[in-house]
């Protein structure tokens, strides 16, 4: 999921956004979105039988 | 009150776009994007390795299992993303058997996951090449 994520946020962070700055925050924001979304469904998940 | 128009994308741009969607990274290589390259086509690169490393499947239009052909077209485009990769798999026959055995493994469907959004990935960023080469992105 780690790997994943930074798959993903690399390309959207490169993509995204004008500057270098930004593109770094918005590649480490998504990373984190993706991080902490994949834990809450995961303990979500478990709990449901 | 009329819309803006849009100027039409130059031949070369349309070449751009399909050099990144055959092999990707190549579009930004075009356009000289060098680090967008190696960012952006590694990740794809990295992610339909990964995927076929852990046992993913590729999917196409055959189904031995007997299920509707229809459902193996959405993962089908999403797996044709990843271009010469998709196609070079293809001709080797590589990944798109349906053994029980592969199936069975736990990182399956964490393989099919990395090869389903290595190609859309890809169609992100070939559109970003695209974009730079018609002049419309810096």
């Amino acid at each position: 999921m780690t790997l994943f994520a930074a798959l993903a946020s690399v390309v959207f962070g490169a993509m995204a956004k004008d500057t270098n700055h930004e593109r770094w925050l918005y590649g480490l924001k998504v990373f984190a979105e993706f991080m902490v979304i994949g834990l809450v469904l995961s303990w979500i998940l478990y709990f449901i039988p | 009150m009329q819309a803006d128009e849009v100027e039409p994308a130059p031949g070369s741009a349309w070449f751009t776009g399909a050099a990144a969607w055959f092999v990707p990274g190549l579009g930004h290589v075009l356009v000289k994007k060098w680090g967008r390259a190696l960012l952006m086509g590694g990740a794809v690169w990295i992610c339909f390795f990964v995927g076929l490393a852990m046992g993913g499947h590729l999917f196409d239009l055959s189904s031995s299992d007997g299920s509707w052909v229809l459902l193996q077209v959405p993962p089908m485009i999403a797996n044709l993303g990843t271009g010469a990769l998709y196609i070079v798999s293809w001709l080797l026959d590589h990944g798109f058997a349906d053994d029980p055995a592969q199936a069975a493994r736990a990182t399956y469907e964490y393989g099919n996951t990395f090869l389903l959004i290595a190609g859309l990935l890809n169609y992100l960023t070939m559109l970003d090449a695209f974009d730079i080469a018609a002049g419309r992105k810096p």
